[in-house]
């Protein structure tokens, strides 16, 4: 197990590597040196040259990528070529916005998606067809269009919820929690439907196992059967299932965050894109692998721990 | 042991037989979508020539106008037509899609193609490389690569293809790997095809449904990515039209036009729809193995059949006097619901103590009458006539909740394989001491002794080691002797045991065979016994009942049945088998049965066994009623089981029946 868990600890570092380097690549790949993107139009040549000498842009990609690491390795991602704000500083402020989302949306996904997939599974008939077909609806129906629905429908008809903005959990819990409301069922409607269809398959596939045939024949009660042991066979492709959720709603906060206009990493990626700010869009990748790997590799330590041969090996 | 059948002649399928398109359009929902999508792109196709305006025209008499006779489909803030400019955008978000669906369907595939070819190193690589950009934030990298290359959306979309690949390449995998160590392909490899010959002809032939399942579903995924990034402003450029770029136009006036959002929401929806709805349909698992454990709708119906069952049965005379771990079955039948019946008019009486052998070649419905037995026949199957009297009782009316009460703890169950029959997800301690305490009202402590000595009842010699183990940590022989502790462990009367010793090694056949036997003297239990090897029949047996296509052909004393058969097939079942023959005796050849059982839908009126029986003759084609064989109790259902017995016929060790030889070189010859 500790052989494992090294082994993984390295590839999530290898992985964040990997991405570290190809944002590097990418942000050089831009249009535009950063003395014109960070003096605008207008900018005389000289300005620029200065500029790009200053932020060693002419050195030799091997020197600046070591140079970026070095400092992104003691928390430095570098200043904005835009607003000249600290990268890291700004990030760590959206960081939490796009976390509370991402987190709350997987765990929203996570139960309404295991409830709805078990019920689909476990009752069969009408229940399954109802299941399946909203699900079918669900992941066809893009998450913007879902989104600004909900607006129309709590927002706007019903103020039940606000329609964009976020308040920081420090200044409001109550407020923060209602302006994350519509954003997280937004992203959770997707996910949802996508872990009940995986947790039906388990389910049903954990329900053809030999095994249930032993335990109906010790007369154990159907209840038992269906939440102890058959869920719990199942529960390792769901948890894999929710892991993989988590990745595709942490970029899917992108959307949402346009759509509700909340000042996460999403907004950043998006405004820094636009914009040609490559050390922004240099942070930001980072710090979203950085993240989505760290999760990723704590989901799948706990699902190594749920099965009993790889727990013991 | 039962001679392995000759397997039918391997029919080689093309490509495009193997692409089962008459499974898409069987389904409706995948039928529609076909139609949908095909529709979608003729209307783009065409669109330049009955498009009723212009994608820039504008009309400020119909400023976000809902449908009307000039806008079908409404007007937006510019009043340029909705329907125009949905249509217009059709083509280049279909086609850009599709680009997707190349390249990561595309790659996947060859990746996982590669890997199943190149051996275990360069599979460990690539799979370690998909792993890692599976675990990456895609949409975070494909906005950083606008930023480099501008929003040039085949670009994009041939990115995105890449990333998706990795998904694509886990799904086929496993496949592909399978396909590749199939023996034919074993054999072309020997015959000197190269690898990348056997990568073209043999594996991805056999993948062609896979790929096309996941191109359809990756077209739906495509479609929505790009139209996502449309929508934060990442589409084609202003004025183009695009889906998310109408559609993020139209949240704009969720306030004063919400109909906006419809026409191009729903279009979109429609087709992601038809997408998944295609990959659904060719997708679907054709023959899913059956649920051990019926959903509640299932429930409902079977509580329905049951009491109809109930009705016919009290009309019925039970003969048998309710007596104390007396098994006596009816005319059982088992069937799929709606369909053929698996079994039919079985009869036979399990006395206290005694153990009953079923006997047949795989398919004879030996295994769906043993389960009938507790009532654990896998959903779609029940008993659809007939009693299985326990005590007087009639198990085959039985509501699910009775049988609760007699499994178990009256009647339980041993199966074949006891790997699969243990929990892998428990130790071997929870299971058994949770059916003690469930099956005999204990408390923990107690059920853990209980526990304890059951497991050395059954021969295990470090119980509590074996206690906190999982099922895969011990052997198959223990875990058999496991599986029968958790049997016993509410003292039942009966025990159904579905060839108990099958997927044992030798040496612990007869073990197993051996504590069976113990078990029966200690505990006065009676068994009924699955099996198809008549050396166990002889080893355990009292009495035997021979089945063959779903009935019984002959029943009676074990001694009598194994000395002289009176049923072509028992006759064919002892000259086929190795360990029945004497080593005094071995005939230079073993004879076979030619031919296979036939299935349940192509059993004749007369004799089912006639097809394949070196006696049969035109009195064989009535139906043949089970009759006394006349020595004891037996039974035998054959019109010349008399005449066999007078003339003393035997199985001859002819492979093949020569007309059966006369046709084949024919076939050869033609």
């Amino acid at each position: 197990m500790a052989l494992f868990i090294t082994k993984r600890l390295l590839m999530a570092l290898a992985t964040v590597l990997v991405v570290a380097v190809l944002a590097f690549l990418l942000v050089h790949a831009m249009p535009g040196s950063p003395g014109a993107v960070s003096l605008g139009a207008g900018a005389s040549q000289e300005a620029i040259d200065e500029v790009n000498r200053r932020l060693g842009w002419s050195d030799p990609l091997l020197v600046q990528f070591f140079g970026w690491l070095g400092g992104a390795v003691q928390g430095d991602l570098g200043v904005s070529l835009i607003d000249g704000r600290s990268v890291s500083a700004d990030l760590a402020s959206r960081l939490p916005v796009t976390a509370s989302l991402a987190a709350g949306a997987t765990v929203l996904s996570a139960v309404l998606g295991v409830l709805l997939g078990v019920t689909a599974a476990v009752r069969g008939g009408l229940a399954d067809r109802i299941v399946g077909g909203i699900c079918g609806l669900a992941v066809a129906l893009p998450a913007f269009w879902i989104g600004i629905i909900f607006v129309y429908l709590f927002a706007v008809q019903s103020s039940v919820f606000p329609a964009t903005g976020y308040v920081p959990f420090e200044v409001s819990p109550q407020d923060w929690a209602m302006s994350l409301a519509l954003p997280v069922i937004t992203l959770a409607v997707g996910g949802a439907a996508f872990i009940a269809r995986q947790t039906r398959a388990s389910m049903l596939e954990a329900l053809q196992q030999e095994h249930i045939r032993t335990l109906r024949a010790t007369a154990t009660p159907t209840w038992k059967i269906l939440y102890i042991h058959a869920l719990r066979y199942a529960s390792l492709p769901i948890v894999a299932g929710i892991a993989l959720q988590f990745i595709g709603l942490f970029g899917g906060s992108v959307i949402a965050e346009q759509l509700f206009a909340m000042p996460g990493l999403g907004q950043a990626v998006q405004n820094s894109v636009s914009t040609h700010d490559a050390p922004s869009v240099q942070g930001v990748v980072v710090i979203a692998t950085v993240v989505v790997v760290a999760v990723n590799l704590v989901l799948e330590l706990a699902t190594k721990f749920l099965d009993p041969k790889l727990r013991a090996s | 042991m039962i001679p392995s059948v000759a397997p039918a002649p391997l029919q080689r399928k093309n490509a495009l037989a193997r692409f089962s398109a008459h499974r898409l359009f069987a389904s409706p929902a995948g039928l529609a979508g076909v139609i949908w999508l095909a529709a979608i792109v003729a209307a783009s196709l065409t669109a330049p020539w009955w498009l009723p305006f212009k994608t820039e025209d504008q009309d400020f008499t119909a400023v976000l106008s809902g449908p009307t006779a000039a806008h079908w489909l409404g007007t937006d803030e510019l009043g340029r037509d909705l329907l125009s400019r949905i249509f217009a955008a059709a083509a280049g978000t279909l086609g850009t899609s599709l680009i997707t669906v190349i390249v990561g369907v595309g790659l996947g595939t060859v990746l996982a193609m590669l890997a199943a070819a190149a051996g275990e190193r360069a599979e460990a690589v690539i799979s370690r490389v998909t792993e890692i950009m599976m675990s990456l934030p895609g949409t975070v990298i494909i906005l950083a690569v606008i930023g480099a290359v501008g929003t040039n959306i085949p670009l994009i979309m041939a990115i995105l293809g890449v990333l998706i690949s990795a998904g694509i390449y886990r799904v086929m995998l496993g496949q592909a790997k399978s396909l590749q160590s199939q023996l034919y392909v074993d054999a072309a490899k020997v015959d000197g095809v190269s690898t990348l010959g056997i990568s073209l002809r043999h594996v991805l032939p056999g993948l062609t449904n896979t790929i096309v399942v996941q191109s359809a579903l990756i077209f739906a995924v495509g479609m929505l990515i790009q139209a996502g990034l449309a929508f934060i402003g990442f589409g084609p450029p202003i004025p183009q039209p695009s889906w998310g770029g109408m559609i993020q136009g139209a949240s704009q006036h969720v306030y004063d036009a919400p109909w906006l959002m419809v026409p191009t929401g729903a279009v979109l929806a429609l087709t992601v729809l038809a997408a998944n709805a295609i990959g659904n349909a060719l997708g679907k698992a054709p023959n899913a193995s059956a649920s051990h454990l019926p959903s509640a709708a299932a429930r409902r119906q079977r509580v329905k059949a049951v009491s109809a069952l109930a009705v016919a049965a009290t009309a019925a005379d039970s003969d048998a006097a309710p007596a104390n771990g007396h098994l006596s079955v009816r005319g059982l039948s088992v069937g799929v619901d709606g369909g053929p019946r698996l079994v039919t008019d079985v009869s036979f009486d399990v006395e206290q103590g005694t153990v009953l052998g079923l006997v047949g070649e795989s398919g004879c419905g030996k295994t769906m009458t043993a389960l009938s037995l507790l009532g654990l026949l896998p959903s779609g199957v029940a008993a659809a006539g007939g009693q299985i009297l326990w005590n007087g009782k009639n198990l085959a009316a039985a509501t699910d909740r009775e049988m609760e009460a007699i499994r178990g703890r009256e009647i339980a169950l041993i199966s074949q394989e006891p790997m699969r029959a243990l929990d892998p997800m428990f130790t071997v301690g929870y299971q058994l001491t949770s059916a003690i305490r469930r099956l005999r009202k204990t408390g923990k402590a107690d059920a853990r002794k209980e526990a304890l000595s059951l497991l050395e009842k059954v021969g295990i010699v470090d119980a509590e080691r074996i206690l906190k183990t999982y099922p895969h940590q011990i052997s198959g022989g223990m875990a058999q002797r496991v599986a029968i502790a958790l049997a016993l462990s509410g003292r039942p009367r009966l025990l159904v045991a579905d060839e108990p010793t099958t997927a044992l090694d030798v040496t612990v056949q007869a073990e197993i065979l051996s504590l069976l036997r113990s078990l029966v003297k200690d505990t006065g239990m009676s068994v009924v016994m699955v099996t198809h090897d008549l050396g166990v029949v002889a080893d355990i047996c009292d009495n035997v009942a021979v089945m063959y296509a779903g009935q019984v052909v002959e029943s009676g004393r074990t001694a009598n049945i194994l000395d002289s058969p009176r049923h072509p097939y028992t006759l064919a079942l002892l000259a086929a088998d190795p360990h029945a023959n004497s080593a005094a005796d071995m005939p230079d050849r073993l004879a076979t049965i030619s031919g296979q059982v036939p299935q349940p839908k192509d059993w004749p009126a007369g004799c089912r066994f006639a097809a394949r029986c070196q006696f049969a003759g035109s009195a064989c084609a009535t139906p043949v009623p089970l009759l006394a064989s006349g020595s004891e109790d037996g039974l035998v259902r054959c019109v010349k089981a008399d005449e066999l017995a007078v003339e003393g016929l035997e199985w001859l060790a002819t492979e093949v029946p020569t007309h059966r030889v006369l046709k084949i070189v024919e076939k050869d010859l033609a």
